[in-house]
């Protein structure tokens, strides 16, 4: 019987023309690929495919099952998405955000989730980087938004979206709209604490000691904390919230944008298959970053 | 113990696969998913230099034998004769020390052609090799890069890789498309090397002279600041990948194989930090093995 996930790999293997990049498409690995191909090869009595030098081609029989086997494909997509859009209580999911979306960057995504996926519920949770990357690969969630660069461990990620930020800044300290990083003298800047997402908070950190060697940091719990330290004269915030603003405390960009967000949406493939067709996320990530 | 280790991993924004053992009592081992398969990078030098000395046992090559390299087939490479502007006639086995100790990609390719992936693969297999493999070299590897990210150069294409801006390729991690080995096998292949089953008294001595000869101290010996503890390692970088296998004899005699590869979540080509983990990593398996 040939099965979806046949047809999967005879089209993946298609249009990449290579076995390991053909299995990472399918989500699998490569010996059942190849076991695949093989079993559906038998299947329909012809080779489909001959090894090259630089990879592999299809056979002549190849390029004349391929038409049928995209129909067959599309088909059995359309009937999981009717059944999707059918059932009452429609796809739940579980979106998690990383405390440095922006609030309306994650509005964004959550409306976004609505709307690709019809008939959808979505819940939304806030945790840190390492905490939502675990909670995908576990299943817990269904996809977040989290800081780039950080382990991943066999996750499917979308691209890096870079948000750029501000420096929110005590009044009366720069006078200009547009300051430099290394004119930001004097005043810690408030970081988040670092085991939330080492990598990204290292590139931070290193980025910051690379246009501004002294000043140092304070560590805060939210930007909450650091506005209303900032506030009080005594730390500068970076955010790409921008909303983010009190009394007493001056906006500034920051001069080529040296510390932008850079934000992922990361997923588990084995678990989220209404989430495959690669418009969606294309669209989640455009809502990310918009 | 595992909890210790990837603690460091994870402090460091690296994902590890990891398997230590002591040479005197290979029962006694700490391990972090030791059987996954992972894109070995330059450690595939490693077997190479086992499968040379071995055919040099074999009467099938002649170690003092000189070939002549012309700078226009020659790897690039930041070390060894990948630096050179000239030809350069060099012996087998200064090919093999050069490859072994600086990582030379010109040296490793010259003798890669020479052994063949073929003949490299029956030795290793006969070596227990299970998973293990060295299906090219560096020049095809960074060709598939170059198809990948669609650069005119190498350096180029590795830019692509250091850039924490932009997404990975598809496929440029992929264990499956290029040389690769799970760490478990990789301190196999060192216990039987040091254990003397593998090669004549005379290559044996050959190949344990040529990895204590081995310039990099940044990772495993980072752990190690007593200059009576020797290190006889081979390291891998390409990428996010930063690698290392390596035996640690302490002053005592006692000794442990190691192997430790990490990807990091940084692009960036210089890691310090990551360096220092494969060493606190190293070090902490030897103080709960000895």
């Amino acid at each position: 019987m040939i099965t979806e996930r046949h047809l999967q790999i005879f089209i993946a293997l298609a249009e990449e023309q290579h076995f390991g990049d053909a299995a990472r498409a399918v989500g699998i690995t490569q010996p059942p690929l190849s076991q695949g191909l093989r079993r559906l090869e038998a299947l329909v009595g012809a080779k489909l495919f001959e090894r090259g030098a630089g990879g592999v081609a299809l056979t002549p029989a190849g390029v004349a099952l391929l038409p049928y086997a995209r129909r067959a494909l599309t088909s059995i997509e359309e009937l999981h998405q009717a059944a999707i859009a059918r059932d009452p209580e429609g796809p739940e999911i579980r979106l998690g955000l990383a405390p440095e979306v922006p609030p309306s960057a994650g509005a964004a995504v959550a409306a976004a989730c609505g709307s690709v996926i019809p008939g959808s519920r979505v819940t939304v949770v806030t945790a840190p980087t390492s905490s939502l990357v675990n909670q995908v690969g576990t299943g817990r969630l269904t996809l977040a938004a989290v800081l780039h660069p950080a382990v991943l461990d066999g996750l499917e990620a979308g691209p890096v979206s870079l948000l750029p930020t501000w420096a929110l800044v005590p009044a009366a300290t720069v006078g200009t709209e547009v300051v430099a990083l290394r004119q930001l003298k004097g005043l810690p800047i408030a970081v988040r604490p670092r085991a939330e997402a080492p990598a990204a908070r290292d590139l931070f950190l290193d980025t910051l000691a690379l246009h501004r060697p002294d000043g140092g940091t304070v560590v805060v719990t939210d930007e909450r904390a650091g506005l209303a330290m900032a506030a009080a004269g005594q730390a500068i915030v970076v955010t790409a919230d921008p909303a983010l603003i009190a009394p007493g405390v001056g906006r500034h960009r920051l001069a080529d944008d040296p510390l932008p967000l850079r934000l992922r949406l990361v997923w588990s493939r084995t678990r989220t298959p209404f989430l495959r067709p690669n418009d969606v996320m294309a669209q989640l990530t455009e809502a990310l970053a918009s | 113990m595992n909890a210790r280790i990837r603690g460091i991993f994870e402090d460091a924004g690296v994902r590890g696969w990891m398997h230590a053992i002591s040479l005197d009592d290979p029962e006694a081992r700490v391990e972090l998913d030791a059987d996954v398969v992972v894109p070995l990078a330059s450690v595939y030098k490693l077997p190479l230099l086992a499968g040379f000395s071995r055919l040099v046992d074999l009467g099938e090559l002649d170690p003092r034998e000189q070939v002549t390299l012309e700078p226009s087939s020659r790897t690039a490479g930041p070390t060894g004769l990948s630096m050179f502007a000239d030809p350069v006639t060099v012996s087998l086995r200064d090919l093999a020390l050069s490859m072994a100790t600086v990582s030379d990609n010109a040296a490793a390719d010259a003798l890669l052609d020479i052994v063949g992936l073929r003949r490299l693969a029956g030795i290793l297999e006969s070596f227990g090799l299970r998973r293990t493999w060295v299906r090219r070299g560096t020049a095809a590897n960074l060709r598939d890069l170059q198809r990948r990210t669609g650069a005119d150069n190498a350096d180029a294409a590795l830019a692509v890789l250091a850039d924490n801006d932009r997404t990975d390729p598809v496929g440029v991690y992929e264990a499956a498309s290029g040389s690769a080995a799970s760490a478990r096998d990789l301190t196999l292949l060192l216990r039987r090397l040091w254990a003397g089953e593998l090669l004549s008294a005379e290559q044996t001595e050959f190949v344990k002279a040529t990895m204590h000869r081995q310039i990099f101290l940044q990772r495993v010996a980072s752990g190690f600041p007593h200059d009576g503890v020797r290190i006889a390692g081979k390291t891998g970088t390409f990428g996010a990948l930063r690698h290392e296998a390596a035996v640690v004899t302490l002053p005592d005699g006692a000794a442990f194989a190691i192997a430790i590869l990490t990807l990091a979540a940084r692009g960036d080509f210089r890691q310090p930090r990551v360096e220092a983990a494969i060493g606190e990593a190293a070090r902490v398996a030897v103080d709960v093995l000895r």
